[in-house]
């Protein structure tokens, strides 16, 4: 056990990153903010949507999309794999509705297959092609990725003015997109999470807002995947949210909290990865899985403590009785 | 030997899968190091069971079938394959601690530490829900990534251990069916009976709470026993078959070969039964996949099969497929035109107080408003299925006597159905008909008996036109010497 | 069948005029060939049994499904112009109240019909938004969130929703599902003032005592129409057993059949 966690020095784990390590660092922690960010705004309207699984469908089937894009193109530029990503992420979404609707197996099953199916044959893809050198993703980096090495790649150039590495860039600009458009369709966004019927009554089309949403998903589930993998993006697009409604009750809140989620746990995942020497990724994910806790236990209004306290009463422990609101409405 | 059958075809479809996946991975063989050995041979060497590994590997993925296939099936039908999806992701911090027990692979406290962490995650996943306003997907991904989360940090910290790399948990993520050792499939045996036997056992308490739990609970039975046995199986069947198929992909092996079970029958006895056969089959066919080249991940071939046979049933199922009822809605149309055609013949003939027998293809045209060759083909089609007779080369049509019993009747349903509609319905006159167009084809005899009734055997429809009875059914079209008669009132 | 007898002013069109609309949930006829005339200014209450379309009829109106047959036109406009000038007040379970907003954005939300694409509320938006819910009497519960109302505030909240939309035609689907009988007073009141300036309300309602002394027209519908009038005309015996009665069983196997082999 002691071979497997190292000693914990301050110097070396929290200090001299921001020191002599600086101009890694800062890349790591803004990569893993941007991600947190971009993911976590997405993310709150899934989570809203009650469609936070097929969020994690999404960040899975983008694999072969990905895969075949490169051995097409021979090429990793992100023209190249956005493309082959999103196409992946419209598919996935077709698949599932193409089982489900035109035979009797469920939703949920409907899912699982379409992804699973997907996600295989990108893993295949990778390990057969990968001995011939086609292909250079290896499988564990594509379940948690690696975004400690993002500082090593290449810097974009704008204007003759150097930024930054390539991905950081484009993860910078695509959360900033993001930023702007939840604040431009704040309330088509809203009406149509909450009321779908009032929303088509006003005039707003759920339907398109939908298939946007899902393509914007797909776009910043493929920027995401080369950092933190399929499986992680999962909790890049849910813990945020979920943290932050545990806190607030107001939407524009929940929102800024998000944000604030995703910086704490970039950071104090990049110290806890460095102390441990794991996966930067696998450790952001820990972290905000404890902020998550943290807010479970202490929050003001729904926390275990309050309630412990105050002894609210609990839902019902039987699993077999369903707690989900009836929406089918009467006829 | 009902048994037989679904065992049979799923080998058929087993051997179907590895010659296709034959084909495929003799193209790739070629890119990478040619193996000296052709698909054939390797095959039989594989079948055959002549290495110990593959002796392992075999029985490993038969027992790892039947267990996913059983507890998947109840999976499918209670809607909880995001269930699934979420404890096998949840197991793997359980399967890192279980290596570092001691600091070997050790089946059993593998096995121990999976399942308490799968279980924890499931836990955790209710407690959110009762606790907070956070609802079942959310609770659910947080857990899956969560956990998931802690194990990936656990086996990329034990990586950098000097004994790290050989530890072999790297093969726990997408599956290594060579891995397999004789303790690994002892347990596997172990856990697999058991399974079988409880639910086996207990089949009809299972059964009534997966349906109707309510039902169940009033009837006495308890059904918080049934689901946590049956979570606890489920935790179980995914441990054992982790290290055969990785964790990311044994939700798969739980949900796919059961849907495509789900798919070819009603009954839920036989749903479990093609569900195990085909959870074996996949797992033969990624097992031996997995063997042709070193160092190729199991798990993803044997999910691929699965899908495969999915999609096989899913497009060919007998009653369910999407080919048979494309099929189906072909001939339903193909019907429904063929009556449209002999209604107008009627009309034709009813127009003409049925003085002839004969109508001729310029007459139906222009009744119908369609060209001569339209009319010549829909003709023809009638002959086909004997419902007329048509001379192409004076063009003109009788209906046999069963043609005439089809017209009869669907002139009948139509009318009938105009008068229901505006007596008893209420409804303007002026908008029955074409509600009436449509329900005409699909009238049972059994209706049309009880709208007779109810509507005390009128002899006209809303717009004046006599409904034809059972007598001029029956009478056929030859020429009247009375004039028709709808029905007659009993008193 | 009785028939309205409004005369139709020439300039005006009618709030809602139906005619033939043929409905399918699920490929299953609900409502078969309905036509209706709607005048303006009454509350009109939509009665009949469980299933027998009544919902439907109100979504099928709106737009939210669509007809197989015939059509639906609010003030003489088809499809998303007649929507401008229409309030919804749909069912309290269609809603999911653990989400994050408070009563004053549910409220706005009812003005986001007049709001262009990305455009925002503006200070006359919260006026309105404030004005109506002065009338449900909910304006110090303006900052809860909604999580945290009892079943008669959040149906005054949908209510305050509707007016901001300060439409002329309202629709209104179970609104007195669940609630206290205090509640249900002051929306009958508010129903009425509405009525006093001019609204055409129409309501769907399950309480049959109630209905007669509530609105001043009933519309009775089981899977099509079967009288709509005055009060005092339609609330009869014979039309009520006609409505309650089940007599249609042939009609609901129908509509089976047509489901199963798809007409």
């Amino acid at each position: 056990m002691n071979e497997l966690i190292p000693q914990f020095n301050w110097h070396d784990v929290v200090v001299s990153p921001w020191t002599d390590g600086f101009s890694s660092t800062i890349w790591i922690v803004l990569m893993g903010a941007m991600v947190a960010t971009a993911c976590g705004l997405v993310g709150n309207y899934l989570i809203l949507r009650r469609m936070a699984l097929v969020g994690d469908a999404i960040s899975h089937s983008v694999l072969p999309g990905l895969a075949i894009a490169f051995l097409l193109t021979g090429s990793r530029g992100s023209g190249v794999m956005f493309f082959g990503a999103l196409l992946a992420g419209v598919a996935t979404t077709l698949l599932i509705e193409l089982i489900h609707k035109k035979s009797r197996v469920k939703q949920d099953a409907a899912i699982g297959i379409a992804f699973t199916s997907l996600f295989a044959i990108g893993v295949i893809l990778i390990s057969v092609y990968a001995a011939s050198g086609k292909v250079d993703l290896d499988q564990e980096c594509v379940l948690y990725g690696e975004i400690g090495l993002v500082w090593l790649e290449e810097q974009t150039v704008i204007a003759g003015a150097t930024i930054g590495p390539e991905s950081v860039v484009r993860m910078t600009a695509i959360a900033l997109i993001t930023v702007v458009l939840v604040v431009l369709f704040y309330k088509e966004l809203l009406v149509s999470s909450f009321d779908p019927g009032l929303a088509s009554s006003l005039g707003i089309n759920a339907g398109l807002v939908h298939y946007a949403l899902m393509s914007w998903l797909s776009v910043v589930v493929v920027s995401a995947f080369e950092s933190v993998g399929a499986i992680l993006v999962i909790a890049m697009l849910i813990l945020p949210g979920a943290t932050a409604s545990l806190l607030t009750y107001r939407l524009p809140r929940v929102m800024a909290l998000t944000v604030l989620h995703g910086v704490i746990s970039s950071v104090g995942g990049l110290h806890l990865a460095l102390w441990l020497g794991c996966s930067t990724a696998g450790a952001m994910v820990v972290v905000g899985s404890g902020l998550f806790i943290c807010a479970w236990i202490f929050s003001p209004s729904q926390g275990l403590l309050r309630r412990w306290l105050v002894k609210v009463e609990d839902a019902p422990l039987d699993p077999t009785i369903s707690t989900k609101p009836m929406k089918e409405a009467h006829l | 030997m009902r048994l037989l059958a679904p065992a049979r075809w799923s080998m058929v479809l087993g051997l179907c899968l590895f010659a296709a996946f034959g084909v495929v991975d003799a193209h790739a063989a070629r890119i990478g190091d040619l193996s000296e050995t052709r698909i054939w041979e390797q095959a039989i060497r594989f079948f055959s069971l002549r290495d110990p590994a593959v002796r392992y590997a075999a029985l490993g993925a038969i027992l790892l079938g039947t267990s996913c296939g059983l507890l998947g099936s109840f999976i499918v039908v209670r809607k909880m394959a995001l269930v699934g999806d979420t404890l096998s992701h949840a197991v793997l911090p359980g399967v890192a601690v279980g290596f570092l027990w001691n600091m070997s692979k050790d089946p059993i406290a593998i096995f121990i530490g999976a399942v308490a962490a799968g279980l924890l995650g499931v836990l955790f996943v209710n407690w959110i829900q009762q606790t907070t306003r956070l609802k079942e997907d959310t609770a659910l991904g947080l857990a899956l990534a969560g956990f998931f989360a802690v194990g990936i940090c656990l086996v990329t910290m034990m990586q950098r251990l000097p004994t790290g790399s050989k530890s072999g948990i790297d093969k726990f993520l997408f599956g290594q069916a060579a891995a397999l050792g004789a303790a690994d499939v002892k347990l596997m045996a172990v856990v697999t009976l058991l399974s079988v036997a409880t639910i086996f056992l207990f089949y009809k308490e299972f059964l009534v709470a997966s349906f109707d739990p309510g039902f169940a609970k009033a009837s006495g039975h308890s059904v918080k026993v049934a689901h946590y046995t049956l979570m606890w199986l489920l935790a179980f069947s995914i441990v054992i078959s982790l290290q055969a198929v990785g964790v990311v992909l044994v939700s798969a092996m739980l949900i796919t070969p059961a849907a495509a079970a789900y798919l070819l029958t009603d009954r839920m006895h036989r749903m479990v039964l093609y569900s195990m056969a085909f959870g074996i089959a996949s797992g033969l066919v990624g097992a031996f996949i997995s063997f042709l080249r070193p160092n190729l991940p199991t798990g993803p071939f044997m999910v691929l099969a699965a899908s495969l046979i999915f999609a096989v049933a899913f497009v060919a199922a007998p009653r369910h497929g999407i080919v048979v009822r494309w099929w189906r809605q072909r001939s339903q149309s193909r019907r429904v035109q063929r009556e449209n055609t002999l209604k107008s013949i009627y009309h034709v003939l009813e127009g003409r107080s049925f003085q002839q027998e004969g109508v001729t293809v310029e007459e139906l045209a222009a009744r119908r408003r369609e060209t001569v060759e339209e009319i010549r083909q829909q003709a023809a089609d009638l002959r086909a299925h004997e419902l007329a007779t048509f001379d192409k080369h004076d063009g003109v049509i009788y209906l046999t006597p069963e043609g005439w019993q089809r017209a009869a009747a669907i002139v009948r349903n139509h009318r009938l159905w105009e008068l229901y509609l505006t007596n008893a319905a209420q409804i303007a006159p002026d908008h029955v008909h074409e509600d009436a167009e449509k329900i005409e084809h699909v009238l049972g005899e059994e209706v049309v008996r009880q709208l007779e009734r109810k509507l005390a055997f009128a002899k006209e429809d809303p717009h004046g036109r006599l409904i034809p009875d059972v007598a001029t059914i029956q009478r056929g079209s030859g020429p009247r010497r009375e004039a028709p008669s709808g029905y007659r009132r009993s008193e | 069948m009785v028939e309205s007898r409004i005369t139709k002013l020439p300039s005006q069109a009618p709030p809602l005029e139906i005619h033939d609309l043929t409905v399918a949930y699920h490929k299953k006829p609900v409502l078969w060939g309905i036509d209706l005339v709607v005048p303006p200014g009454k509350l009109i209450g939509i009665i009949g049994p469980n299933g027998a379309g009544k919902s439907t009829l109100i979504k099928a109106a709106l737009g939210l499904i669509p007809g197989s047959s015939g059509w639906v036109k609010i003030f003489g406009e088809s499809g998303r112009k007649g929507l401008k000038r229409v309030g919804y007040v749909p069912q309290r379970e269609s809603v999911d109240w653990d989400f994050p907003v408070n009563v004053m954005d549910v409220v706005l939300m009812g003005r986001y019909g007049r709001l262009r694409l990305m455009q925002r509320p503006n200070a006359h938006d919260r006026e309105v938004a404030k004005r109506a819910l002065e009338m449900v009497h909910m304006l110090p519960f303006a900052n809860r969130q909604i999580a945290n109302l009892s079943g008669g505030q959040q149906q005054r909240v949908f209510l305050a929703r509707a007016l901001a939309q300060e439409s002329d035609l309202y629709f209104m689907d179970e609104p007195f599902a669940g609630v206290d009988a205090a509640t249900e007073s002051a929306i009958v009141g508010i129903l009425q003032e509405l009525k006093q300036k001019g609204k055409t309300i129409m309501v769907v309602h399950h309480d049959l005592p109630t209905a007669r002394n509530y609105f001043d027209m009933l519309l009775l519908l089981n899977m099509r129409v079967v009288a709509f009038g005055p009060t005092e005309e339609v609330f009869t015996y014979e039309l009520l057993q006609q409505t309650y009665g089940g007599r249609l069983t042939i009609l609901a196997e129908v509509a089976e059949a047509v489901r199963q082999r798809g007409a």
